[in-house]
């Protein structure tokens, strides 16, 4: 296959629009956070649909009011979020397969379920790796958001891949479900016998306090703990604060904390979290190891 | 000083020691890592370093009774090497234009500047492992004099390079940060290089130490960088 570079020039974009892909692993001996897509089910499953590397990278967009155009030919795969998607001023459907020709714009519109969107491309997006991933990274890539005329690097896949009307569909059940999976944080049998309940019964709110490094819940919970000697965190810890908030950690977040580690998300169920969109309703389902 | 071992999720696992902060603490942690990475070379994704803790991310789950088993093995098995005894020397300009709450700090700890610089830059730091940001050091050792509570108002803006005080510690901010610290100099030395391998000069287990330098020498330094050196 020939490999030929060509570039997705990005024409308009809100905040927080980044590449990512399965995250920068085996360097927070060094304070570096993982990184890597927010929902990690999603970026396998373009990944799988595109026959792409488990791994290969695509582009996170969490804001409305996204359009960028191709360059040459390629084969896209969208995810995540349920959105209004043109492909060439046309409506088109936000999950599945879509062949791409020259010069061709894709536009992302309104959020109509979930709240991270996910645009998978033939042989992944190729911005420069730094430290084993391509995800990008304050301080670590030389970029960390996309804006107006950002150009990302992918290969034109000459042969336009014929599409066999594909029966895999994108799983949005967890969009409107309440109940997240949550194990027990190594501090949780320090709390309260008051807050133990607060937490296994309590319906949470996910506040518009939500960005890459962590989502802050509304709901306080008391909290009579002391600050805690600095201990490693990972995403999907739940810290809570000397002020009784809630901050669940997500793949930017730093590699360790000193608050109380109450609460840990599995892989499955931060994918999950990572699709709430701010005052949805959650509950905790306690799992045990 | 054998922790106590537990499973956070299938494949995420703590050991945890109910012991004070210190070097021999810190001896045990790094022994039991380094022993977990040669006897599970092939089932451990990465571990995790903090003051009393030490994580294990397992790329499988491993029964917590094979770990426990293999704690048992360990006294006998452990292979206590004694720390780093590599210090190094990390220059720092200590003035209210470096460090923009020099002043303040000293007045509230009613001493002079000039013995807060002596306090601060007299004392050998341990580093126990990085965190917080790329590069950035949890040191222990910060005499208890300047213990100081962290800001109740974080600043927005603290400068790369940046030396401060916040509760018990004492660290550099390796980039550009919001941070609640107590700033009290700041540091011409990079900390975290994407270029070298690996991007950080020191590891933890060994000390480190801040030397004063004039305003004049950290220009200098700033235009031309240079690694601290060993002593």
């Amino acid at each position: 296959m020939i490999k030929d570079p060509a570039y997705l020039k990005i024409l308009k974009t809100g905040p927080g629009t980044s590449i990512q892909d399965l995250g920068r692993i085996g360097f927070s001996q060094f304070g570096v956070p993982y990184s890597g897509a927010m929902d990690q089910k999603a970026i396998s499953w373009v990944n799988h649909l595109l026959k792409n590397k488990e791994g290969d990278a695509v582009l996170e967009i969490s804001q409305p009011g996204f359009k960028a155009q191709f360059e040459a030919p390629t084969l896209l795969c969208l995810a995540g979020a349920k959105t209004d998607c043109k492909l060439n001023e046309k409506p088109v459907s936000s999950f599945g397969l879509i062949p791409i020709q020259e010069g061709d714009t894709i536009e992302i519109g309104a959020f109509h379920q979930g709240s991270v969107f996910y645009l998978g491309i033939k042989g992944g997006f190729q911005p420069e790796k730094f430290l084993d991933s391509r995800s990008w990274y304050q301080g670590i890539t030389g970029e960390s958001s996309a804006k107006k005329n950002t150009l990302i690097q992918y290969f034109t896949t000459q042969e336009v891949p014929s599409i066999t009307n594909s029966k895999a569909k994108w799983d949005t059940s967890g969009f409107e479900s309440e109940i997240l999976n949550v194990y027990p944080g190594p501090d949780w049998e320090l709390l309260e016998e008051k807050s133990q309940k607060l937490l296994s019964k309590g319906i949470f709110t996910v506040s518009n306090l939500k960005n890459r490094m962590a989502i802050q819940l509304e709901e306080l919970v008391p909290n009579s703990l002391p600050e805690m000697a600095t201990a490693p965190v990972f995403p999907g810890t739940v810290q809570l604060t000397s002020g009784g908030k809630l901050i669940i950690l997500m793949r930017d977040a730093q590699v360790t904390g000193g608050y109380p580690r109450i609460l840990q998300f599995p892989k499955e169920s931060l994918s999950v979290l990572a699709q709430k969109t701010p005052y949805q309703k959650i509950r905790f389902s306690f799992l045990k190891v | 000083m054998i922790p106590h071992y537990r499973l956070i999720l299938p494949t995420l696992g703590e050991f945890v020691w109910n012991e004070a902060i210190s070097d021999e603490l810190l001896r045990f942690q790094l022994a039991i890592k380094s022993q977990l990475l040669e006897d599970f070379e092939y089932e451990i994704q990465e571990t995790r370093i903090g003051f009393q803790t030490l994580s294990i991310v397992w790329k499988t789950s491993i029964p917590t009774s094979e770990i426990t088993s293999w704690l048992e093995s360990m006294p006998t098995k452990l292979m206590l090497k004694s720390l780093s005894e590599d210090c190094w020397k990390v220059p720092v300009s200590y003035s209210s234009s470096t460090g923009r709450d020099l002043k303040t700090l000293a007045e509230s700890k009613k001493i002079s500047v000039s013995d807060l610089i002596f306090l601060h830059s007299s004392v050998e730091y341990r580093i126990h492992f990085f965190g917080f940001l790329p590069g950035f050091m949890y040191l222990n050792g910060l005499p208890e004099k300047l213990h100081t509570p962290r800001k109740r108002v974080p600043d927005l803006n603290v400068p790369a390079g940046s030396v401060a005080i916040g509760g018990s510690q004492t660290g550099i901010y390796p980039s550009e940060s919001p941070g609640g610290w107590h700033l009290i100099g700041r540091s011409p030395i990079r900390l975290f290089d994407l270029n070298s391998t690996p991007p950080v000069w020191a590891k933890p287990g060994d000390k480190l130490k801040f030397s004063p330098i004039s305003e004049r020498e950290f220009d200098s330094l700033i235009r031309h960088p240079k690694l601290p050196a060993l002593r």
